[in-house]
């Protein structure tokens, strides 16, 4: 399960645990990251058996691989190492053939981003994605997953997050499977750790700022108060992101005094 | 000012932290050895990190400091960027030593009011009533239940050069602290309050609404302290703002009842007459 | 060359001025206290140009402070006792870590008690520190000198710690010859940092260029394999073996006076059919029993283990080929598994073709004192098992 630091893909992990021993199976559920960074990739493993798990190895090479998170980096990431005929659910808006991995696997997505933002009112994805989960792989039940949920999120939290579930169990697309029986390996560049030099975190946004220069007056606020030295000042006296820093978390938009910046969704 | 901070930065979106790094690195330039210890943000600068164990943060810039006088090199300054956990609680004993014996040091601390590399767990720099993940309200908890420890007039009482505290919604005020303690030689400490998206639970793009809230309200007021006496208020304005607009957009204290809220702005009220009077004084009494 | 009567406390003091040491951090502790006033008052004199000293709140903080000073660039020192040795348990890790050639003084004293045994920095072992046991106040001297040579060895790059033994050494006086500032300058050169991690040692400011080569000094999330860096530091450990020998010699050449081959010295082992081995002044103990054994007709040799860390393992599977058995000394227990030394013994000696039998006796536990005649009692019960008798037990309290 690959996903980013507060998409939840660590409580996803435990839920469909717990709805596996719901179930009458055992199951495992393995986080691995580093230190705690809202936006950071991570990854979390879940194992399903019908005895007692006991192996604690990282799972190298999964069945069943989800992806979080709808930017291209990730998508890549998970299509490797997969077992033979594994398969891949990807947040994605769009249907699983226009994906770069159709063909090479068995593909599935579901647009978790859009359903946790109208279910939730914010992209935390982990929910959104656990319905569809149920739903392609038949792994757990639909019910078993509602009622691991109600175990993490009691009251109304745990409400909203069933609605995610019952959405993105009625809107993932169907499996359109691959042509060839094991997939290509890609090459990916991941920066798993909180500490390091990072090269790039355009992959961190799901909104970015559009600067609207009829109305920007120059004044340099956002440029002052955008805590990552993510925007450039430009010649004509206009603000711009720096693609490769902005992590899309809206001081700029905030703090503008003439409204001047609005906060886009990230189109895929 | 050249940026000093490193481009793409590592932390959470919206962080406080990094915004105070900024402002700070782009004063001092880049003539400094930068000492850090296990905080949130630790890599944040393009200067040579060092560093040492979390409960010794005084300590490893006293040794760079006076390794950098023992070897002639005092053009290069030794200036630490350090956490409220590592200020306020576990690195407490060695700041105060070193404070005690005024090392010349820059101690930044961005106080981001509990142990967020860790997961959001509280620290002294905690406020009463804030829910942390060690803090949880429940039947038993109100969430924390003692006041934050006020820090800056603990080090203020060490008689040093120089002690003040600023925000990153006052970015004037905050380099002109910077620059103003850069070359002060002896014990310097500015402590910057660092809102925490994750950890206080809101939205990314308040951060700075929320830090001046913070101001404007009195909970975190702008002062210097000099040699321990010497007092001023760099934000006097006419009349506060109420607490609850500081407290409400954080869901750390959403769970707060009016009566808790009004203890709170109790407390504040009764501390801005305290600190008006010393800055019409000119001096606090330590 | 100049003499003068000093107790252990002030050889060391004198061997960090001769090494021109930068900077010193101490906190003071029973009975490794006088240490910290003797640097002082070289410090308020003056004559060591350039040193700062500063009085810590802790020995946590006396650790950090030079471990940084050192990382910054300037030669360090720090030293602490027993429970003060304890308390630096977590920054001791970092500095050997961060491979930066600290040299600290241990005046032992016994986790149990204020009187000395080698407890406090056994418990140290896993550090990553080369430690080394000493057995006077000349070799006190001569030994801190010789270990910042050790430490700052490319090879080696480690903290070396040298232990000695509270109060009968630490506050015992005795005439230390005093070699001349200009020959140790000659032996010791400046401390160079390595390039690269430590910040000012570049003239050009090159360490500046963070982005060019970005070092973070501490934080350990480094890229690479995370077994590498152990890897490294444990070969260095082991190289010590080699450079220990190589300076000891050198100091000898120098200076006229000779400590074994650095990692051991050998008393009497030549025709001897057993040998017992001791540290720091217990061997000079087991000396005059020694003395008295051959005195007796019986044949016993010691070994003193001057470097436990790393372990004079060649050293041990050469004699161990001349002798008939081995009777190991620990002034430590490690409560369910017995003497340190012991067991390090007896894993040097596992592969051996030729079997020696290695018995073990643990005395001097919290200043317990080892008297002539204890030593004496050993050297028989070795020649007993050599002879072909059995131990009354593996290993013995004395």
């Amino acid at each position: 399960m690959h996903g980013r630091g507060g998409q939840g893909a660590v409580t996803a992990s435990r839920i469909i645990a717990t709805a596996a021993y719901e179930e009458g199976k055992y199951s495992q559920a393995i986080p691995m990251y580093g230190t705690e960074r809202r936006g950071a990739p991570l990854t979390a493993y879940v194992r399903i058996d019908d005895v007692r798990v006991r192996e604690r190895e990282l799972v190298h090479t999964p069945g069943i691989s989800l992806c979080f998170d709808p930017l291209l980096s990730l998508q890549q990431a998970v299509a490797n190492d997969l077992l033979p005929n594994g398969q891949v659910l990807l947040n994605a808006p769009f249907a699983p053939d226009k994906s770069e991995l159709a063909g090479n696997i068995n593909i599935a997505t579901v647009d978790a981003t859009s359903i946790a933002l109208e279910t939730l009112g914010r992209p935390i994805t982990n929910t959104a994605m656990l319905g569809a989960f149920a739903k392609a792989t038949g792994v757990v039940k639909l019910e078993s997953i509602e009622k691991a949920i109600k175990k993490y999120f009691p009251g109304r939290l745990g409400d909203m997050n069933i609605a995610a579930v019952r959405k993105s169990y009625e809107k993932v697309s169907p499996w359109v499977p691959a042509k060839n029986k094991v997939a290509p390996k890609m090459q990916v560049d991941l920066n798993v750790g909180g500490y390091g030099t990072l090269k790039d975190v355009s992959s961190w946004r799901v909104f970015y700022p559009v600067v609207n220069e009829e109305k920007c007056i120059g004044c340099k606020t956002c440029w002052i108060f955008c805590p990552e030295a993510a925007l450039e000042w430009k010649a004509n006296n206009k603000p711009a992101m720096v693609d490769r820093a902005c992590k899309g978390c809206g001081v700029c938009a905030n703090e503008c005094p003439v409204k001047a910046i609005e906060m886009k969704r990230v189109e895929i | 000012m050249d940026e000093m901070v490193l481009v793409p930065g590592s932390t959470c979106q919206g962080c406080g932290a990094a915004m105070a790094a900024r402002l700070t690195f782009k004063v001092l330039g880049p003539n400094l050895i930068r000492h850090g210890i296990p905080c949130c943000p630790d890599h944040v600068s393009k200067h040579p990190r060092a560093g040492s164990v979390f409960e010794a943060g005084g300590s490893s810039l006293t040794g760079t400091s006076r390794a950098l006088k023992a070897l002639g090199r005092t053009d290069i300054k030794a200036v630490a960027f350090y956490g409220d956990g590592g200020t306020y609680d576990i690195g407490f004993q060695a700041l105060s030593a070193a404070a005690e014996r005024n090392e010349n040091i820059l101690v930044i601390t961005k106080d981001n009011e509990a142990y967020m590399n860790t997961g959001g767990q509280r620290s002294g720099g905690t406020p009463k009533y804030a829910e942390t993940t060690t803090n949880p309200v429940g039947p038993k908890s109100r969430g924390k239940g003692e006041p934050k420890k006020n820090i800056p007039m603990i080090f203020a009482a060490h008689y040093v050069p120089y002690i003040a505290t600023a925000s990153v919604a006052f970015p004037e005020d905050l380099m002109q602290k910077v620059k103003y303690a850069k070359d002060i030689e002896g014990f310097r400490m500015i402590l910057i309050q660092a809102p925490c998206p994750v950890g206080w639970r809101f939205d990314p793009a308040k951060t700075i609404e929320l830090a001046r809230a913070g101001v404007q309200a009195g909970v975190w007021p702008l002062y210097e302290i000099e040699h321990g006496t010497s007092f001023k208020l760099n934000y006097k304005p006419k009349e506060l703002k109420p607490v609850s607009e500081y407290l409400k957009p954080q869901s750390r204290f959403r769970h707060m009842t009016e009566a808790e809220v009004n203890e709170v702005q109790g407390n504040v009220t009764t501390n801005w007459a305290r600190l008006l009077k010393a800055d019409e004084m000119k001096t606090v009494v330590l | 060359m100049s003499y003068e009567v000093m107790v252990g406390n002030k050889a060391t003091a004198v061997g960090c001025k001769l090494a021109r040491v930068k900077v010193a951090a101490v906190f003071p502790i029973t009975p490794q206290t006088t240490i910290t006033e003797y640097l002082s008052e070289i410090h308020a004199s003056g004559d060591l140009p350039n040193f700062e000293f500063i009085n810590a709140e802790g020995e946590l903080s006396s650790q950090v402070i030079a471990q940084a000073a050192e990382a910054t660039g300037a030669r360090s020192f720090t030293c602490t006792s027993g429970p003060g040795l304890l308390y630096m348990h977590h920054p001791m890790q970092e500095t050997a870590s961060k491979r930066l050639p600290l040299v600290m003084a241990v005046v032992h004293r016994g986790v149990k008690s204020m009187q000395p045994d080698h407890s406090d920095l056994m418990s140290q072992q896993w550090q990553g520190w080369l430690h080394l046991y000493v057995e006077n106040a000349q070799e006190i001297l001569d030994t801190t000198i010789m270990a910042y040579k050790i430490a700052e060895d490319k090879r080696i790059r480690l903290p070396v710690a040298m232990g000695y033994d509270g109060y009968v050494l630490s506050y015992t006086a005795e005439p230390v010859e005093i070699p001349a500032q200009e020959d140790v300058d000659k032996f010791l050169p400046p401390y160079k940092p390595m390039p690269g991690i430590f910040p000012v040692s570049d003239k050009d400011d090159k360490w500046r260029d963070f982005e060019a080569n970005p070092k973070t000094f501490g934080a350990g999330w480094g890229e690479g394999d995370p077994m590498k860096p152990w890897q490294m530091h444990n070969e260095a450990a082991l190289n010590g073996e080699t450079v220990i020998k190589e300076v000891f010699a050198e100091w000898g050449k120098k200076f006229g006076r000779t400590y074994g081959n650095g990692m051991i010295e050998q008393y009497r082992v030549e025709g001897a059919d057993c040998v017992i081995t001791a540290m720091g002044t217990i061997a000079g103990t087991a000396m005059a029993a020694i003395d008295k054994l051959w005195a007796d007709g019986k044949k016993v040799g010691l070994v003193k283990i001057r470097s436990f860390l790393p372990f004079p393992r060649s050293d041990f599977q050469a004699i161990a080929k001349n002798v008939k058995a081995i009777g190991v000394f620990d002034r430590s227990c490690q409560p369910g598994m017995w003497g340190p030394v012991y067991h390090q013994m007896r894993s040097t000696l596992y592969d051996e073709a030729k079997k020696t039998p290695v018995i073990g006796f643990i005395g001097g536990l919290s200043g317990k004192e080892v008297r002539v005649a204890d030593m004496y009692k050993i050297g028989e019960k070795t020649l007993k098992v050599a002879q072909g008798g059995k131990p009354e037990a593996p290993i013995q309290w004395v």
